[in-house]
């Protein structure tokens, strides 16, 4: 095993891994198992065979959720590349964006994400995991350091999405943190159906190789029964997935879905607010456990944590403040209460994007989300301060209309975002999606708000939607409605 | 006359512009109400409570009003002549 001069990295997690637990399997999935010794040789396999990629710093990666994944990932990082992070979904145009962003010298792909980037020129070489297992390992022992893990690019929810180059000292930081908020061990076993191009799924990933558990990765959560038993099947500990997802979980028998959740001590959730019904539920579906939140972005993973406990309220915060994070309220020009974030989990510098680095300030993320804490230290969001919607000078956050329009039934999913108008400057628009054979129309809608929302609150326009345009992890893409 | 997918004739419209006003005007008693009574009469007809009139009648009478026709708009007698302008 090799020396490193600074603190652990990602490979030194899985070399940990081996040295202890050598036999112990650390990876399920559909493709094949994989024990933390069997995943150590094929890392460093990968690694080899990737030697002819030698001009440039970065390597592109796209693929579902796989071993080949999960080796690859390593395998680029362990040749001291920073391994580029790309959506199988990407769009043709932003995949070029980034390629183009990243200076990428080579795509790495899957044979499932070849095939969709079939007509795509690329304009850089494009291998399949069959072809790099292919070429002869040049170097047996590789191992090469490189202070930058992986590049990935934000959702870009409210804006076009910016390139976040994630630190090893950084993961190491977030990962020690949620062991010790979260209780991970060698004992559990995770069952993780998230992407893994993204930070939540990957800061799962990254505390399973830490602690030495078992990690039980599935393609994604599309098949809301087999999640389910999937925790059975693999005596799960712990489980990670979106609100949207334990929101659908909740259309089980109820006897159903507490026997599913008998052995977890862990549900972990994130990336858009849960919904109180959801939370105030699982408090009573987890008898042996809890459900928990963070609240983080790409850039500043894992910045605050909650464990939603049956004694206490809170249902709807993210939480305290991290350990060794800083977490800031400030005033900004429309009055809004902008969150900024201090502390290691925090990047120093986007990628190649100097009007993006205006953001950080002095070590301090503005994050762009809008907050406030209680008495108690609980943080609670508000929204973006770019989704802010200004009526006549009235100050409105999407959410707080969202909210109260998801208790309408017949409401599968709403977005309320601004629209111009002449004398208001914005009025409230909605956008609904309506549950399948739903008679709701737009006056009960209305009637609804107009009990439950101060009148600048009311929507002036409303349409219903097919479906609204969102993000792999849920979140909606503000910027696209109209 | 069809409004919003339902029959309807000049009673009904009436009936339904009472309603809205009735629901905009959450304090306003059907005793109260009046198709006269002007805006400067009543304690919180302001400019989100006009904006909130217009949205609901031309939700439910699927209409839709100029900005100058919002603008007119002072008492529930000029919110029912603005409608059935449109509904003819």
């Amino acid at each position: 095993m090799r020396s490193f001069t600074f603190k652990m990295n990602i490979i030194n997690f899985l070399e940990n891994c081996v040295e202890k637990y050598p036999t112990k399997t650390a990876l399920i999935n559909e493709e094949r198992n994989l024990t933390f010794q069997q995943l150590y040789q094929e890392v460093q396999n990968f690694s080899s065979c990737i030697e002819f990629l030698n001009k440039k710093n970065v390597i592109s990666l796209i693929a579902e959720n796989s071993t080949s994944f999960i080796i690859g990932y390593l395998g680029i990082i362990n040749s001291g590349k920073i391994v580029h992070l790309i959506s199988p979904e990407i769009s043709e145009l932003n995949l070029l964006n980034q390629i183009k962003s990243a200076d990428s010298e080579a795509i790495i792909c899957s044979n499932t994400a070849k095939k969709n980037l079939e007509y795509t020129s690329t304009q850089i070489p494009l291998f399949e995991f069959s072809d790099i297992k292919s070429k002869s390992a040049l170097n047996v022992n590789n191992s090469k350091t490189n202070d930058l893990a992986y590049l990935t690019y934000t959702s870009g929810t409210t804006s076009e999405p910016k390139g976040v180059a994630i630190s090893h000292a950084m993961i190491e930081f977030t990962t020690k943190n949620i062991v010790k908020e979260l209780g991970y061990s060698n004992l559990d076993v995770d069952v993780l159906p998230l992407p893994m191009h993204h930070s939540f799924g990957l800061g799962c990933f990254h505390t399973s190789l830490y602690v030495g558990s078992t990690l039980v990765l599935l393609k994604n959560a599309n098949n809301l029964e087999y999640v389910l038993e999937s925790l059975k099947k693999y005596n799960a500990t712990t489980l990670a997935a979106i609100p949207a997802t334990l929101t659908k979980f909740l259309k089980f028998d109820r006897n159903v879905l507490e026997n599913y959740f008998a052995d977890i001590r862990l549900v972990i959730t994130n990336s858009t607010l849960i919904p109180k019904n959801t939370v105030q539920d699982f408090k009573q579906i987890l008898k042996k456990g809890h459900l928990a939140t963070y609240y983080g972005l790409t850039e500043a993973s894992r910045s605050t944590f909650m464990i939603f406990d049956k004694n206490n309220g809170h249902e709807e915060s993210v939480g305290h403040t991290a350990p060794g994070v800083e977490i800031k309220i400030v005033n900004g020009n429309n009055n809004d209460e902008e969150i900024w974030i201090k502390g290691n989990n925090v990047i120093k510098k986007y990628w190649n994007n100097v009007k993006a680095d205006k953001n950080l300030v002095d070590g301090w993320l503005q994050t762009g989300d809008i907050g406030y804490f209680d008495e108690e230290g609980y943080l609670f969001l508000k929204g973006r301060n770019d989704d802010i919607i200004n009526v006549g000078g009235e100050k409105i956050t999407p959410y707080e209309i969202e909210e109260v329009v998801k208790q309408i039934p017949g409401v599968d999913d709403v977005a309320a975002f601004g629209v111009d108008h002449e004398i208001f400057g914005q009025v409230v628009k909605l956008n609904v999606v309506k549950s399948k054979d739903s008679d709701l129309d737009k006056s009960k809608i209305l009637t609804h708000c107009m009990k439950n929302l101060e009148k600048f609150k009311i929507p002036s326009k409303i349409d219903f939607v097919e479906s609204l345009p969102k993000t792999d992890y849920g979140k909606v893409k503000r910027f696209m409605l109209k | 006359m069809i409004v919003a997918g339902v029959l309807s004739n000049d009673s009904e419209v009436e009936g339904i512009i009472k309603n809205i006003f009735l629901e905009v005007f959450p304090n306003l008693s059907e005793a109260e109400f009046s198709w006269n009574k002007e805006q400067k009469d009543y304690e919180s007809w302001d400019s989100f409570t006009q904006l909130n009139l217009i949205t609901f009648v031309e939700s439910k009478f699927d209409i839709a009003l100029s900005l100058e026709e919002s603008i007119d708009i002072k008492s529930a007698h000029d919110l029912l002549k603005c409608v059935r302008s449109h509904l003819k």
